[in-house]
């Protein structure tokens, strides 16, 4: 799926890497526990979170995330927003909620991580 | 719908206070933070997280939640088995990650936003 | 990198890149006393829509193919080029970045732009959009092959080693509380290795156990170190602290179990995973922890399973 329409079906707004709204997300991971994301999520996934510190950025690389989206429309601070910039991941922004996220994403065809190949 | 028939649609295990699975849940929310759930959960949703610790039998009580869903194949410690056993809070158990069982949960009619 | 998103990069490009570096530097002028009717040759056999019209050195009009059909239609092709060409010119300088000129076209709708010399105000070439094209990709280009270099040079570099034992050992400091900037080390050990050419699976795993490790040093000691030993056929990665030590080790190793503070919790860390994750990322974990003395952790990862 791309980037643009998880943007469009969580009625979100792009935080930083507006240029790369046409990459595409294979599957997407829910979580706040950062030890959760690195032992279980593949890569090229759309993680979404509602934790914004620059820590989510890292752990994103570490596991080679394609992109973040933020839950609850918690806006990440400039830290978060340099580092994310400096390692090329997107971030977006969303009010829904994380169930409400997930669920509409899952509704449109994105697939969970223990799901896709 | 109540707790007992979505425990039989997304084929959970059930791992505590099973004699409460006749209430009926209003809604879901997602979340591993306990302050988030503390802030934003509502009364008779079902709590989807990671968290294991037996803390979360607390929140799920203050909050009124209709039940935990651990996910991930995690297990629950014993002593938050134990409290929840007590305080006759539900708690279930899936394989699957949290993004899955919310996108099943949705499809079910639960909606995260009030 | 190559995994950098091409189109932020060209943006980048677009400041960094003067117009100097792209344009055309051979360019066909005319003066302003050729006859407009000499101009259809010149246009023809240089496939060219417009030419600068120079005397002596300097810049004083330009003249199109449209201004040509206009005189043709007039049946004036004997008139001088002077009193047919535009005298006001839109220039670009040498010196401005490539973007500048982006704009210029998408607002001008221009074919070309002449291009002077800012202190001598000479002409010095002509910059189209193809140029501008050609040179962000030559650009490109050069950049792509000098990250192939380091690419290369670093997965050379034990067959380019004569020894019996070698051996790369990469020291990375830790400095304890200081959140912000926890996992620099295992983020700088991932883009070492990556450009040491190993598999995508190996960096992947040593990334995950290297930054836990690492997390663990920030949250819970003053200060520690990595230490990165890379060996032909494995890698070993050593998180070592003078911090206060982990009292039962086995207890420390039962997923969930945490004696994180609620502060790193709420960050998304110290839910009792960290030495899981490591576990199951490695190969081999030893772990040596003495109460009031510090704590060793050992990771190995074998290249070839």
């Amino acid at each position: 799926m791309k980037l643009e329409e998880v943007r469009r079906i969580l009625d979100g707004e792009v935080v930083s890497g507006s240029k790369s709204l046409d990459i595409e997300v294979a599957m997407a991971c829910g979580a706040d526990l950062m030890s959760d994301v690195l032992a279980f999520i593949k890569q090229d996934a759309l993680l979404i979170t509602g934790l914004t510190n620059p820590q989510v950025v890292r752990t994103a690389e570490m596991v080679d995330v394609k992109a973040i989206c933020f839950v609850r429309g918690k806006r990440p601070g400039q830290e978060t927003i340099t580092m994310a910039q400096k390692k090329s991941i997107p971030l977006l922004l969303t009010h829904l909620p994380m169930f409400e996220a997930c669920g509409r994403l899952y509704k449109n065809g994105l697939p969970g991580c223990s799901e896709a190949e | 719908m109540k707790l007992e028939e979505i425990v039989h649609e997304l084929k959970m295990d059930v791992r505590s206070a099973g004699r409460n699975l006749a209430r009926e849940v209003r809604g879901g929310y997602a979340s591993d933070l306990l302050s988030d759930v503390m802030a934003n959960a509502e009364k008779d949703y079902l709590w989807v997280t990671l968290q294991i610790h037996q803390n979360i039998v607390a929140v799920a009580v203050l909050k009124e939640l209709a039940g935990v869903i651990i996910v991930n194949g995690r297990e629950p410690e014993p002593e938050t088995l134990a409290k929840a056993e007590k305080e006759g809070v539900p708690i279930l158990v899936t394989q699957l990650p949290t993004f899955e069982i919310v996108g099943r949960l949705h499809q079910l009619g639960f909606r995260g936003t009030a | 990198m190559g995994k950098d998103d091409g189109f932020g990069r060209v943006q980048e490009l677009s400041y960094e890149l003067k117009v100097g570096e792209v344009m055309t530097t051979t360019v066909i002028t005319v003066a302003p006393d050729n006859r407009v009717g000499d101009l259809r040759e010149l246009f023809r056999a240089n496939k060219m829509s417009g030419t600068p019209v120079v005397a002596g050195d300097r810049l004083v009009g330009i003249i199109s193919i449209e201004d040509f059909i206009k005189c043709l239609a007039d049946g004036e092709m004997d008139c001088p080029v002077r009193m047919r060409m535009t005298e006001k010119v839109e220039v670009l300088y040498a010196d401005e970045p490539v973007v500048h000129a982006i704009h210029k076209f998408d607002r001008r709708g221009f074919g070309r732009f002449p291009v002077l010399d800012r202190k001598t105000g000479h002409l010095v070439g002509i910059l189209s959009k193809g140029d501008i094209i050609k040179g962000l990709l030559k650009k490109l280009e050069i950049d792509y092959h000098e990250e192939e270099i380091h690419h290369y040079r670093a997965s050379h570099i034990f067959e380019d080693i004569l020894a019996d034992k070698t051996a790369i050992r990469l020291k990375y400091d830790v400095r304890g509380k200081d959140f912000e900037n926890a996992g620099a080390s295992a983020s700088a050990l991932k883009k070492t290795l990556s450009r040491l050419g190993f598999h995508p699976q190996v960096i992947r795993r040593v990334a995950i156990a290297t930054y836990e490790a690492e997390m663990n040093i920030v949250v819970f000691t003053p200060k520690g170190q990595m230490l990165a030993d890379i060996h032909p056929d494995h890698i070993e990665v050593k998180a070592v602290d003078k911090g206060p030590g982990i009292p039962d080790i086995e207890r420390a190793l039962v997923p969930g179990f945490s004696t994180a503070p609620e502060w790193v919790r709420e960050l998304g860390f110290g839910a009792g995973m960290g030495l899981s994750n490591i576990q199951k990322s490695s190969d081999k974990m030893v772990l040596k922890s003495k109460v009031g003395k510090g704590t060793d952790l050992r990771m190995t990862f074998f290249l070839y399973r």
